[in-house]
């Protein structure tokens, strides 16, 4: 009888190590987890004026082209922002890259992670498509591939090819900064934000130049300089999330 | 005299010589049961097929909502399961060996719950040709890993705990006495399977509520309360559910023998998990009503006045707790079974109001990003007919794998003398 009661007792012991053991790995992992592999010289953001942005949605339809979303999703999207005097106001969203995404902590299969340099990525051939991430993002960056998208992408013109492969049916996608421009452009000595070839699509096209794009460790970057001299704002930044796309506030003596 | 065929497992056993009734062969209720759920199941694989082959556009799944039916009957029948690893552990490691014979069928309600679950998961992610990416690709920082983790691992313990189960049935013991007595050998780790199942379930059955508590982005959902929460309300429904299931199958079948005084006795500790679990969603629920916070108060007006309304003041709180209390905690009322099933039901009807309604809350109301204007803004989802059709068809496959146990494994069979003794005597003196 005394023996079945020690017995007890050494399973009841052996469950609370066991439970100390999980419960102390898992905060190691936790405070190990947010840091991102590895390191990067580059710390890419963007900014976007909103007294420049006229709500053409070109940057929309750009980002649609290069990155072949389809027609039913935005990467990118153009919203309505009220007024500032008499002038319409715009918030463009793209994914806000930030720098502690909900949407890494949650993905259970790491297909969503964050590179050195901030940009958020999508391993589309990891993911599983359980949407915990749609769920976690507070800024409604994350897209559902619903139905397989197929046949040609009307917002691809003839005379061009997207630069990414189509996401498959089941996957969640997102604006990736356009990485492909950023990762060649550098690779083949480019300016990050200065040469064309080397900025996200929607920079390129945005008709007012109400977007840049560059490297917050250079302080000569365009990017640098405009949040130097120009207050700015993120979006939800009491959530702590940390974005890294900045807005430069619409102003009536702009705006008029 | 000549032999009847049933159910192939019976092959040539003498039954006793029929009467000319037996002739007319009219359907049992039994049979037309079985006909009914292998009806609904059939409906539901046929519009699982419609699922895999044209995708989750055919469900009424948003970006804003992208969590809906499936994840509630995922979230429901797991915490029904919970019976399994509280009934194990209170034979195996508390020693109250009397439950045995219950803890039998809660371990096996709890497979079947959790392969329910495991269906649900596999129709609702976007892509199920990958579900074994869980396990291969890891993020430990993830909430939803450690549940997938945990509910692999405890799906295993509910197998195992399952195999002398199979390994006593008599046909089993008939047809392959070798495989059956290997079967019953498990039995020999049960106590390490408890160990195993009480760390595992309490983790993720804890941590299926922070999935939703640790999202930041829907402060409905944000708060440390909603572990504690689906932690207490599993550990009062999931002994209901099996208590309700086997009384049910006591009623209706002359396979199944059961103890009345256990159910009287595990009803009334359900009576107090209760007024545990009402008394922590009361302050849960009280301390939100202070002060404006942006999504959190039009949320929960969702739930006090809204959409949800009816569900939350009469499926969870009265129907659901209150009531069931009263029954359970009241002695007169308590042991009066027909009285006892209902209350026990009703504890069921309110997880399952709870699962819902906490699933649905934080999707539908969310709150912008505009800078000016951080305000609430509404969505809606009402569930399209193929996402009721395989919910119902595997909800129809539960109660299918419930009646064949009580049929041919004998999972309602309080007769037995407590096999626990023998094998716990064996595994501790193994370990000294």
């Amino acid at each position: 009888m005394s023996k079945e009661t020690v017995g007890r007792r050494g399973f009841l012991k052996a469950l609370a190590a066991g439970i100390t053991a999980a419960v102390s790995l898992r905060m190691w992992r936790n405070a190990t987890a947010s840091e991102t592999a590895g390191t990067s010289p580059h710390k890419w953001a963007m900014v976007i004026d909103q007294s420049k942005c006229v709500g053409c949605e070109y940057c929309t339809q750009a980002c649609r082209a290069h990155n072949d979303v389809p027609p039913t999703i935005a990467w990118n999207r153009v919203i309505p922002a009220g007024k500032v005097g008499d002038k319409d106001v715009f918030l463009p969203r793209p994914c806000q890259h930030c720098e502690h995404p909900p949407c890494v902590e949650v993905c259970m299969v790491g297909a969503s992670y964050r590179r050195a340099d901030g940009i958020v990525m999508m391993d589309y051939d990891k993911c599983i498509g359980c949407r915990y991430c749609e769920v976690a993002c507070p800024y409604g960056a994350r897209a559902f591939n619903w139905e397989a998208f197929t046949g040609p992408n009307p917002a691809v013109p003839t005379w061009g090819t997207p630069e990414v492969e189509r996401r498959p049916r089941g996957v969640a996608e997102k604006c990736s900064f356009c990485y492909q421009r950023v990762d060649r452009g550098l690779a083949l000595g480019l300016k990050v934000g200065v040469d064309p070839e080397a900025t996200p699509a929607c920079v390129v096209a945005c008709p007012t130049g109400a977007r840049k794009f560059g490297d917050l460790n250079d302080p000569e970057s365009e990017v640098s300089q405009l949040l130097a001299k120009h207050p700015s704002y993120r979006l939800r930044e009491d959530l702590g999330t940390g974005p890294r796309v900045y807005y430069l506030p619409a102003h009536e003596e702009v705006a008029g | 005299m000549k032999t009847i065929k049933r159910w192939g497992f019976r092959r040539g056993v003498q039954l006793p010589a029929p009467g000319p009734q037996a002739q007319v062969k009219a359907p049992t209720p039994y049979q037309w049961w079985l006909a009914a759920l292998a009806a609904v199941m059939a409906v539901g694989a046929s519009a699982g097929l419609i699922v895999f082959a044209r995708g989750l556009v055919v469900t009424n799944l948003t970006d804003l909502v992208p969590w809906g039916l499936w994840i509630a009957i995922d979230m429901s029948s797991i915490a029904l399961s919970a019976g399994a690893f509280l009934l194990c552990a209170a034979v195996y490691l508390l020693g109250l060996k009397q439950f045995q014979p219950v803890a039998r069928t809660a371990t096996f309600v709890g497979l079947i719950g959790y392969s329910m679950a495991m269906l649900c998961l596999v129709l609702d992610i976007g892509r199920p040709d990958r579900f074994w990416h869980a396990l291969v690709f890891w993020n430990p920082h993830s909430v939803l890993w450690e549940v997938t983790m945990c509910i692999t691992l405890y799906f295993t313990v509910l197998a195992l705990e399952t195999a002398p189960i199979v390994g006593h049935a008599d046909w089993m013991q008939r047809r392959w006495p070798r495989l059956a007595h290997w079967l019953t050998e498990v039995h020999r780790i049960a106590p390490v399977l408890a160990v195993a199942g009480l760390g595992l379930s309490m983790l993720h059955q804890s941590s299926l509520g922070a999935t939703y508590g640790i999202l930041k982005a829907r402060p409905i959902w944000y708060r440390p309360d909603l572990s504690v929460l689906f932690i207490a309300s599993a550990i009062a429904a999931g002994p209901s559910l099996t208590i309700l299931a086997s009384m049910l199958a006591a009623r209706l079948t002359r396979r199944a023998y059961v103890n009345d005084a256990l159910f009287e006795k595990l009803a009334h500790y359900i009576g107090w998990v209760l007024v545990v679990y009402l008394y922590f969603r009361f302050w849960d629920a009280f301390s939100m009503t202070y002060t404006y916070a942006p999504g959190r108060t039009e949320g929960l007006s969702l739930l006090t006045s809204g959409a949800l309304s009816f569900n939350f003041w009469v499926g969870e709180i009265l129907l659901g707790a209150v009531v069931p209390i009263l029954i359970l905690l009241t002695p007169r009322l308590r042991r009066i079974p027909l009285v006892r099933m209902m209350a026990l039901a009703l504890v069921v009807g309110g997880v399952v109001a709870y699962r819902w309604d906490t699933n649905m809350v934080g999707q539908l109301v969310m709150l912008t990003y505009l800078p000016q204007e951080i305000i609430a803004r509404y969505t809606d989802y009402v569930p399209s007919l193929i996402e009721f059709l395989t919910g119902a068809g595997i909800v129809a496959y539960g109660l299918l794998a419930f009646t064949l146990g009580v049929r041919y494994l004998n999972i309602v069979d309080h007769r037995a003398a407590p096999e626990a003794e023998h094998a716990v005597r064996l595994a501790l003196a193994a370990g000294d």
